[in-house]
């Protein structure tokens, strides 16, 4: 029984056991006063809630490349990584295409958002107050084409509802103007939320 | 179709994702008096009186275990006229959805002997996953006494 339970794939068994410990973690006994906190949480009146969760209806991962916090859609994002070492590519020395990484046993192209981006990754003040967070891999993809890319700082996945967006402003940086496509407020500033689709095209693109 | 996964002892429900509004963690439900004994209480949920079902209660008349993985869906009911009263299931291990073709379920051929709102199986390497209908859930006089109640006082 276990050969047909690897029907899918070696990959799709390892992905079932990793859920599995995944879920282990979340079998263990209640913090004290969690039901008594949730309880409270969601009993705060509708319009409150509704300013909170309802009408956050888009996700997005938020993340720092230098001193640029962005936001990129969930739609085209499939994990975050630990950052790993990048294999350069024989004749392959242009700033955007960094070489390849082995995510989980799949090589897949790592390239700059930086370079793409137009963000200078020499940008590190804000590195050391917030270290505790550090680089992560960001793997994104579409139509089985999947491509990593490093961020110095992953926040996570931000909800937002429609009201939370601005319009974008003309003083966003030059390059990255181009791939932004809105800005979302987030705890006190404006971020750029940038267009995964357009993204993903270039990419194709340039490593065609 | 994306269905929500759940466990009642040892044994895998799914219910249809469609009939899911929210996933809610474990919180505190203000108790129910003299309510059948698979009721729990009513949670609060955004100021709107939500019942709440403990599945474990239904099918072995025993408490969820109470820990991290165990949480609360909040269902849609299917209500009066064409509205939707919503209905709050406590259930353990609500940690995964999963895809599957509803043709993949079939009938268990047990159905006479078995409660309304269990409907039909899938199988997989792990054995079988049975397919939860929500609307079958509860029996007539407990539907009666949960939302009946809460029009007649609105």
């Amino acid at each position: 029984m276990t050969g047909a339970g690897g029907g899918g794939g070696p990959g799709g068994s390892s992905k079932a056991a990793s859920a599995e410990i995944a879920g282990g973690l979340l079998e263990r006994p209640l913090p004290a006063g969690y039901c008594e906190d949730w309880a409270r949480h969601f009993a705060g009146l509708e319009s409150e809630g509704a300013a909170e969760d309802e009408g956050a209806d888009r996700a997005a991962l938020l993340f720092r490349i230098g001193d640029e916090w962005l936001a990129l859609p969930t739609d085209h994002l499939h994990e975050v990584a630990q950052p790993r070492r990048t294999h350069s590519l024989p004749h392959r020395r242009d700033e955007l295409v960094l070489g390849i990484v082995n995510v989980r046993g799949e090589l897949l192209v790592c390239v700059s958002l930086a370079a793409l981006l137009g963000i200078s990754a020499a940008g590190t003040a804000e590195a050391g107050e917030r270290s505790r967070a550090g680089p992560r891999l960001v793997v994104i993809g579409r139509d089985g084409r999947r491509a990593a890319f490093p961020v110095d700082e992953v926040h996570g996945v931000h909800r937002y509802a429609a009201r939370d967006v601005l319009a974008l402003p003309a003083t966003i940086g030059k390059a990255a103007s181009s791939y932004a496509v809105e800005m979302i407020a987030w705890s006190g500033r404006a971020i750029g939320r940038l267009d995964d689709a357009l993204i993903l095209e270039t990419l194709d693109r340039s490593m065609s | 179709m994306l269905f929500l996964m759940f466990h009642i002892g040892s044994d895998r429900f799914v219910l249809d994702a469609e009939q899911v509004e929210r996933v809610l963690p474990l919180m505190e439900a203000k108790s129910l008096p003299g309510a059948p004994p698979e009721v729990v209480g009513v949670i609060n949920y955004r100021g709107a009186p939500t019942p709440l079902i403990d599945l474990s209660r239904v099918a072995l008349g025993r408490p969820s275990k109470r820990l991290m993985s165990t949480r609360i869906i909040l269902a849609r009911y299917p209500g009066e006229r064409e509205s939707h009263d919503r209905l709050a299931l406590c259930a353990e291990r609500v940690i995964k959805t999963i895809h599957r073709d509803p043709a993949d379920f079939v009938a268990t051929g047990v159905e006479a002997g078995s409660p309304a709102h269990l409907g039909p199986v899938a199988s997989d390497a792990d054995g079988f996953i049975q397919w939860v209908r929500v609307e079958a859930l509860l029996a007539d006089e407990v539907r009666d006494l949960l939302f009946q109640r809460a029009e007649a006082s609105a």
